[in-house]
């Protein structure tokens, strides 16, 4: 980021910024619910974003995969059933987000136009902005900084903002950022090069304050890639998971659906549905057969999925952001840090 | 749309998650990391849980049978309907009954028993699964003074020592297996009794194997071992003086394994240690001293209401200990008000405008048997009776069947009156977890069509059998369940606070455990084989997994595979009759055979042979409507 292309903005003007943007987009931000929850929603005044929450439990992958995603209505015409596919290009601002959750969606958005485009998701994604806050304390269990997620990002973000105390520094890192910056150019001031340097050394602290425990994702990939990891440990592991598929229900990088047909009122919605690799029968063929049967093999195609090799090379990063959500939402304790470490030490202690 | 906090609709768990509706839609679930149960860690069926009122058969209109075929008319004509026919059975001299169920709430269950014992006057009103419950509530009340165990799924994850009479909890009550898989990993000695082998027996430190049925031989022997190796309570002893002796010449004949001694003697020497009852099959009378063994063990050993050593008698489904606990159960008033008690009667009576008729009810089987016309809230029971095909012809021997349900189910097929009521997304009230917390369903979105809240329907009819009766709302019922109950029971009812669970007054009501001889352990017969139940019922027939796209799939896929159903042998049975995978086998018992295809079960005990709940039907002449029994197997 070059120094003149940052700017600040004072904490006391924030509220105006993002009244504006909700004159403009669809602002998604984390707002508190009942039971004490922080929840990524759509806001309709500045006053709901919960500043300074650790990342909220539920990623805002829903803001551009929902979790039941209407992709073609089928009708009944004059000449048999009429398909019209359903494309969702509101602008949408997500406001307040992490750095890990910014490269979820990087990570997803690549996917998605990888091999076959998914229109129906580049177009969503191409509608949103986000607007980043970088972390200046990691978050209890995450280990973004083993995977190139944060905790201050260098890239793939479109408007990155600091907490220098009585101000923001924001940086622009994209066009669509630039788009909500410009609009609003009276409530921003460039910063000057001290303020810059300040957040060079809050980098620095905060990738200094992760300690020594992190997630050895290097040894485990090797391990993974070569199938160096005995049908007896995977069986192990497997014991303790107990297939709720919560890990890729809240996984920022995980994709995984199942496609049905809702009807509603005389017509049918067909939609995309969050599915997890974990339930036996989401490899199920239509036979009877099952290739995951065992599930170990479904355990294991999880960890090859995140960190094997090949998809490091197709994907050019791990199939995780290290947000540490799975450590909290795993029902049993199959979490990636846990069978990280397992994996490296030819050992499970769960 | 803001995100409904609610609770699940599933097992009793009551994990606690919002509903993400999107369009007066439920979309999608939100964990929550502030929910004291669940905190933030669901199952998949939580996790699905808003499929099923979204994509699922609902029914949206009153429906009336007319010359056999279904009518939609409106809710007058059927309420109407509903109400005469109800009288005019019980005024030509013929049983009728209501049936209450783990899938309604609590405001729905109470007034289903106000209805009963109140408007129409007739004492039969239970639900299809108490029986499966109530008499584990019974031992405990025997020992302890409460039908209640005690101490949260939470407090589980703490314990060093856990012993759980397993039936696959894995399956049936996730969150109280994520806290057993979580304590194991900080150290605790997991001890799982049971006949199946399930994921909990692999993670056990020892597993010991019992008879299914008879899983009592075990619970009995670790009374005597724990009494044999010391270790004691000293307060309950001397407290129960004489008793004590002899509660252990009761004792004197109990054989006890090495396995069993090793079990007894970490439970007493843990300074937390638990124990969890799974659903089991086996019949009222070994059921109810089972649970008598275990609060025994628990009192003897000073763990039995100890902060950190909970006792939980896991309830099979959703709101079972919710209907139970407000009277859906033949031998109390709500709140476990014996029959007999006078001021029950009259605080009753002072509550509903007429005396509760203070007779023992039927149990669900017998009342389906001997009853003409029934009410049923939010229950197939031809899915859910452990004789489901005697069910069927039971109902269709009716003269009138009011079903009162949010989803089209088999049972739609044998109703007279079926009034479209709310699913756990659109109704508002409150549910009971295993650990008592009363927890709270709110309406996520609006029912459809023209279903109302089952309470609401519920109360409609109480007006037109009775006095008027009138609630602005699911809380104002709640309210009032709080009044009929028992004082101390009624605290709990008052006020719901999440976060709370059953208060310590409650727990303990000032009484020393009572202690005493234990019924006599029958030895158990040798059988070449025994044939039993799966303890998981059948999720596959819950409305909630069967319209749900995502979580019927596994028990559609048995279905589709084995339509006529199956039996499971492990490994070295079907070895021995040499058959293959899918071969036919010939299962006989006194009352009857049946051939089904064999499937293998690894790590089964030989001499078991597991029945699908599912496929009960298709094995009825062998089983005759019992969960467990003695069978031969042969190649067919
Ligand atoms: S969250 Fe944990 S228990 Fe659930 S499927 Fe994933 S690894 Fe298994
Ligand atoms: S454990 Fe039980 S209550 Fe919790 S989400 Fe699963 S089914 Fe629902």
């Amino acid at each position: 980021m070059q120094v003149s292309s940052a700017r600040t903005i004072g904490k006391e003007r924030t509220g105006e910024w993002i009244g504006r943007l909700i004159e403009n987009a669809e602002v998604v931000a984390p707002t508190a619910a009942q039971a004490g929850d922080v929840i990524f929603r759509k806001i309709s005044s500045p006053v709901e974003v919960q500043w300074g929450s650790d990342n909220p439990l539920f990623p805002p992958k829903q803001v551009v995969l929902p979790q039941t995603d209407p992709l073609v209505t089928i009708s009944r015409g004059a000449d048999g059933l009429v398909v019209e596919p359903v494309y969702d290009e509101r602008p949408r601002v997500l406001f307040g987000v992490h750095s890990c959750d910014v490269k979820g969606i990087d990570f997803l958005t690549r996917m998605h136009a990888y091999d076959l485009a998914d229109t129906a998701y580049l177009r969503r994604a191409a509608a949103l902005t986000s607007v980043s806050v970088a972390c200046i304390t990691p978050c209890p269990l995450g280990f973004c900084i083993c995977c190139d997620a944060g905790p201050f990002l260098a890239e793939s973000f479109d408007v990155q903002l600091t907490d220098l105390g009585d101000r923001f520094l924001a940086e622009v890192g994209s066009e669509k950022g630039g788009r909500l910056v410009e609009p609003s150019a009276d409530l921003f001031r460039t910063a000057e090069a001290g303020e810059v340097a300040r957040r060079h050394e809050l980098e620095e602290a905060a990738k200094r304050a992760f300690g020594p425990e992190t997630c050895h994702f290097a040894s485990a990939m090797r391990r993974v890639s070569v199938g160096r990891v005995s049908a007896e440990l995977w069986d192990e592991i497997a014991g303790t998971c107990l297939e709720c598929g919560a890990c890729n229900f809240v996984c920022p990088t995980c994709y995984c659906f199942s496609v049905k047909d809702q009807g509603r009122d005389g017509h049918w919605v067909r939609c995309r549905t969050w599915d997890s690799c974990q339930f036996r029968a989401f490899t199920r063929e239509a036979s009877g057969h099952n290739p995951r049967e065992a599930h170990r093999e479904r355990v294991k195609r999880r960890f090859f999925h995140k960190v094997s090799a090949q998809y490091f090379r197709r994907d050019g990063a791990v199939g995780c952001v290290g947000c540490g959500r799975c450590v909290k939402v795993c029902l049993g304790t199959t979490d990636m840090p846990a069978v990280v470490a397992a994996i490296r030490k030819g050992a499970w202690h769960g | 749309m803001d995100p409904v906090l609610t609770t699940c609709p599933f097992c009793p768990c009551g994990c606690g998650f919002y509903l993400h509706v999107q369009d007066g839609r439920t979309e999608g679930v939100i964990p929550s990391e502030g929910d004291p149960v669940s905190r933030g860690r669901l199952c998949a069926r939580g996790w699905g849980s808003h499929e099923a009122p979204a994509w699922g058969e609902r029914l949206t209109e009153p429906l009336m049978r007319h010359e056999g075929r279904m009518r939609p008319v409106s809710w007058e004509t059927a309420l109407e309907a509903a109400a005469d026919s109800l009288v005019a059975t019980r005024r030509a001299g013929r049983t009728i009954g209501v049936l209450g169920s783990a899938r309604a709430t609590n405001e729905e269950n109470y007034l289903a028993v106000r209805l009963a014992r109140g408007a129409l006057q007739t004492p039969h009103v239970v639900s299809c699964l108490t029986a499966t419950y109530q008499p584990l509530l019974d031992g405990l009340h025997d020992v302890t003074g409460r039908h209640a165990g005690s101490g949260t799924v939470a407090d589980l994850e703490h314990c060093e020592v856990i012993i759980l009479v397993e039936g696959d909890v894995a399956v049936t009550h996730p969150q109280v297996a994520g806290a057993i898989v979580r304590a194991r990993k900080a150290g605790c000695r997991l001890v799982t009794i049971g006949a199946v082998a399930s994921q909990m027996t692999s993670l056990a430190a020892l597993s010991i194997a019992s008879t299914p049925g008879r899983e009592r031989a075990v619970t009995f022997a670790l009374v005597a071992a724990a009494l044999a190796g010391g270790r004691l309570d000293t307060a309950t002893i001397v407290a129960a003086g004489a008793s004590f002796d002899a509660l252990r010449r009761s004792l004197a004949e109990a054989e006890v394994s090495e396995a069993v001694a090793r079990a007894a003697g970490w439970y007493a020497q843990a300074q937390r240690a638990a124990i969890v009852v799974a659903p089991l099959v086996a019949d009222a009378a070994e059921l109810r001293r089972l649970a008598g063994d275990l609060a025994t063990l628990a009192a003897a050993t000073g763990h039995l209401d100890r902060d950190g050593s909970p006792l939980l008698i896991l309830p099979a489904r959703g709101n079972l200990r919710g209907a139970c606990e407000v009277g859906a159960s033949p031998n109390f008033l709500p709140g476990f008000a014996p029959l007999s008690d006078d001021g029950a009667g009259s605080r009753l009576e002072g509550v509903w405008g007429v005396p509760p008729v203070r007779e023992t009810g039927l149990d669900a089987a017998q009342m389906l048997t001997v009853a003409r016309g029934v009410v049923i809230v939010a229950e197939d029971p031809t899915a859910v009776m452990p004789a489901g095909a005697l069910a069927r012809e039971a109902l269709r021997r009716m003269e009138c069947v009011v079903l009162l349900d949010a989803f089209a189910t088999p049972a739609l097929e044998l109703a007279t009156v079926v009034l479209p009521i709310a699913s756990f997304a659109e109704n508002d009230g409150t549910v009971t977890g295993l650990d008592g917390r009363v927890r709270q369903v709110r309406a996520a979105v609006r029912p459809p069509g023209k279903a109302r809240p089952g309470w609401a329907v519920l109360a409609a009819m109480l007006g037109r059998l009775g006095p008027a009766t009138e609630y602005h709302g699911a809380e104002e019922v709640r309210r009032e369940i709080a009044r009929a109950m028992p004082p101390d029971i009624g605290a709990r009812w008052r006020e719901v606070d999440e976060a709370r669970v059953v208060p310590r007054a409650e727990r303990n009501g000032g009484r020393r455990p009572s202690l005493g001889p234990l019924a006599p352990c029958e030895p158990i017969k040798p059988a070449p084989s025994v044939a039993v139940w799966d303890g998981v019922l059948d999720w596959g027939s819950d409305p909630l997994v069967r319209y749900s796209p995502t979580l019927c799939r596994d028990s559609a896929a048995q279905r589709k595979l084995f339509p006529g159903g199956f039996v499971e042998l492990s490994k070295e049975a079907m070895d021995r009759l040499g058959v293959r995978q899918g071969w036919p086998v010939r299962l006989k018992s006194a009352g009857g055979e049946a051939v089904a295809p064999a499937v293998m079960r690894a790590d089964l005990a030989a001499g078991v042979v597991v029945v699908p709940f599912a496929f009960r039907d298709a094995l009825a002449p062998v089983m005759g409507g019992h969960g467990v029994t003695s069978v031969a197997v042969e190649r067919a």
